[in-house]
């Protein structure tokens, strides 16, 4: 179960992410790295529930456009997404919501990302390093 | 000493005067009062232990390493709501912003009254907030500090004429870094990791991390030791046992952890009142998109607050979220979502806080003593309360220029001005139609009491079922505080060090010496008056005489 959710995220991180001119691409190997450590430190009942939401996923994707999300070409995945996330069914919009979690999480917590969105954080590790308050 | 798993070579039995589950708000303390009284001390930690040198501003690594199960612990009901709980060294006040408030006086009365607590008083309690205030540094934040976020929605507030200021914390020339609930890089929040457990330590306490406590030893319904596992970090398997046998027990693994474990040992049962009576604080949080950079999330993440309608259980309170916490809380996925991370440094992030009304929750054992479940479920009054709190924030967002707000309501997670304020207001929300909510400071669920059939502990903090076992966490606190527990927790911890020492000195026949009160009383006497520096004055907490 724990390899179908890693191998499903991998292929969904170009759904989630898109990337402006100027920014560093996602990387789905970080993103499957981050997800792994995610999930064992988690609760397996949250496993369980990524597994089912990628079913759901997928069955929507079936019912709704007639294929595979994964073999859809990338602007109807994204526009399919998109869909779900403005759905006015809760129940419906959670879903792209949590699975979106360990790819934001894992792209976003990025040096180099987090500098082109005006978070330094390099600078900061410096500056606190050479800070120690005592008491 | 601080003895990591590594450290151990085998299994350990060993006695001690007292052996203490936790190292949190509550754990940490007791554990330092009671070591400088001279008792041996081993505290048993089922996290890890981390300096600042650990804390280097990785949001994702820091939930894996600091928070109890990744921090994904949920709620189970309607709707469901992240509760994310500390399990390291140091426990919660390791994460959490640092915010230092002392109990409202009617929730004081209250518990006077409906619990009996009576003895529980103003006077003794505002010596214990004194002691711990002064140990903690604690002082309101430095406007120079706070961070755009926190100042424009300040204006905002003071705009509309709602009362609101700087959060007392406990915070020692904080640089405001915004990575408060990641680990303090520089040390400067003075959290039970960084102040009660070194002094614990350095008073001869030695604390075992990584060690999980799963069993309370009861003789002839006395409490009389602990045995526990130490857990591998890689593959999280058991390893060493660790027995310890000790004259006192003392429980403080948190509201959710305590009463778990009690259950899965099947003591303090006969009030059937374990677990029950949970009391949790629902979070709901705005994002507004502004015109100018607010430089996030330097700043100090949690600075300031509007207490307007904190009478009526509402409190706002800042908070910033470095990208990684704002892209998850972000309510899409895909094209609309990258656009709005590009616009990240013009958003600003606030948070409220309801004190519940008409909600109820338990804690209920789980298939394993790590793994409780908890049920809550958000009361209709507490339901409107929490809309009321997000229709609050908007509002000010608005008044200090926003230009668009986010909120966690479906139908409505975008607002562009007042006409959407005033659809939302006259919208009936559904319980469903609330996501991404959060909910902190879990309490009540071995709640302190006089009435051995309402309540798990006596106001001394032993329980009524066995004798020697003291429980010292937020589950002993009988109801929501309104505000954040820590002071709380830390003041009621020292006050029980002070009823196991006089227990402890009891059994000397040849060592006799004044209340652990008494010496605080002494301790703090010829000091300045201390006044309440954190409540406006109709609701002023106690004061000292």
């Amino acid at each position: 179960m724990k390899r179908y959710i890693l191998e499903r995220l991998r292929r969904l991180v170009p759904f989630f992410i898109e990337t402006p001119e100027g920014s560093p691409p996602p990387d789905p190997d970080q993103v499957v790295a981050f997800s792994e450590e995610f999930f064992f430190s988690g609760t397996p009942a949250l496993r369980v529930v990524f597994f089912l939401l990628l079913l759901i996923l997928q069955g929507l994707c079936l019912l709704t456009r007639g294929k595979s999300l994964y073999s859809l070409p990338r602007e109807k995945a994204e526009d399919f997404i998109q869909s779900l996330s403005s759905s006015r069914i809760a129940a419906i919009s959670a879903i792209p919501m949590l699975l979106g979690m360990p790819i934001f999480m894992a792209h976003y917590d990025r040096d180099d990302v987090q500098l082109i969105l005006g978070f330094d954080v390099e600078a900061l590790r410096e500056e606190a390093a050479k800070r120690e308050v005592t008491r | 000493m601080i003895i990591k798993p590594d450290d151990v070579p085998g299994n350990i039995s060993r006695d001690a005067d007292v052996v203490i589950i936790g190292s949190g708000a509550g754990g940490g303390p007791i554990a330092k009062e009671l070591a400088e009284e001279g008792y041996s001390v081993v505290v048993l930690e089922e996290g890890g232990h981390f300096t600042r040198e650990d804390f280097d501003f990785r949001t994702g690594e820091a939930f894996m390493r600091l928070y109890r199960d990744g921090g994904q612990c949920m709620t189970l009901g309607l709707p469901v709501m992240l509760l994310p709980q500390g399990k390291t060294v140091g426990g919660t006040t390791t994460i959490n912003s640092g915010t230092c408030l002392r109990i409202p006086r009617h929730v004081l009365m209250r518990w006077h009254l409906e619990h009996g607590l009576r003895d529980l008083s103003e006077d003794e309690l505002n010596l214990l907030y004194s002691a711990v205030e002064e140990y903690l540094f604690v002082k309101r934040a430095d406007p120079e500090v706070v961070g755009k976020n926190a100042l424009i929605f300040l204006e905002g507030a003071e705009k509309l004429g709602y009362s609101g200021g700087f959060l007392p914390r406990n915070a020692k020339d904080c640089e405001g870094y915004g990575v408060c609930a990641y680990g303090c890089p520089s040390g400067a929040k003075q959290s039970v990791n960084v102040s009660f457990i070194p002094d614990a330590v350095k008073a001869g306490a030695d604390i075992y991390t990584r060690c999980r406590a799963e069993r309370i030893i009861v003789r002839s319904g006395q409490a009389v030791g602990v045995r526990g596992r130490f857990i591998d970090p890689q593959s999280g398997r058991k390893t060493h046992r660790i027995e310890v046998q000790a004259s006192i027990v003392v429980l403080a693994g948190g509201a959710v952890q305590t009463p778990s474990l009690l259950m899965h040992n099947r003591i303090c049962l006969t009030s059937g009142r374990v677990g029950k009576n949970l009391s949790i604080h629902p979070c709901g949080a705005t994002m507004a998109l502004m015109d100018e950079k607010l430089e996030n999330p330097k700043g100090i993440p949690q600075s300031t607050f509007v207490d307007e309608f904190a009478p009526d259980g509402i409190m706002l309170e800042g908070v910033t979220l470095p990208p990684s916490i704002f892209a998850i809380s972000l309510p899409w996925g895909g094209k609309r979502h990258t656009t709005a991370m590009r616009q990240y440094p013009f958003y600003g992030t606030f948070g409220s806080m309801i004190s519940e009304h008409d909600s109820v929750g338990k804690v209920v054992a789980g298939p394993s003593a790590r793994q409780p479940l908890t049920f809550y479920h958000l009361g209709s009054e507490d339901l409107d309360r929490l809309k009321l709190s997000i229709l609050l924030m908007a509002e000010i967002w608005f008044a200090a220029g926003a230009k668009r707000v986010h909120t966690p309501i479906e139908g409505f997670k975008q607002l562009t001005g007042p006409q959407d304020l005033r659809r939302l207001a006259r919208t009936r929300l559904k319980r469903a139609s609330i996501y991404g909510l959060s909910a902190y400071h879990p309490m009540g669920t071995c709640a302190m009491g006089t009435d051995p059939e309402w309540s798990v502990v006596q106001s001394s903090g032993e329980t009524w079922d066995v004798e020697n076992l003291f429980i010292c966490d937020a589950s002993v606190l009988p109801t929501s505080l309104g505000v954040n527990p820590q002071l709380t927790i830390m003041a009621v911890a020292i006050r029980t060090a002070g009823f196991i020492d006089e227990k402890l000195c009891s059994r000397s026949i040849e060592f006799e010496k004044p209340s652990r009160i008494e010496r605080l009383r002494k301790r703090l006497r010829g000091e300045k008056k201390t006044v309440n520096r954190h409540l406006p004055e109709r609701d002023q907490a106690p004061t000292n005489p």
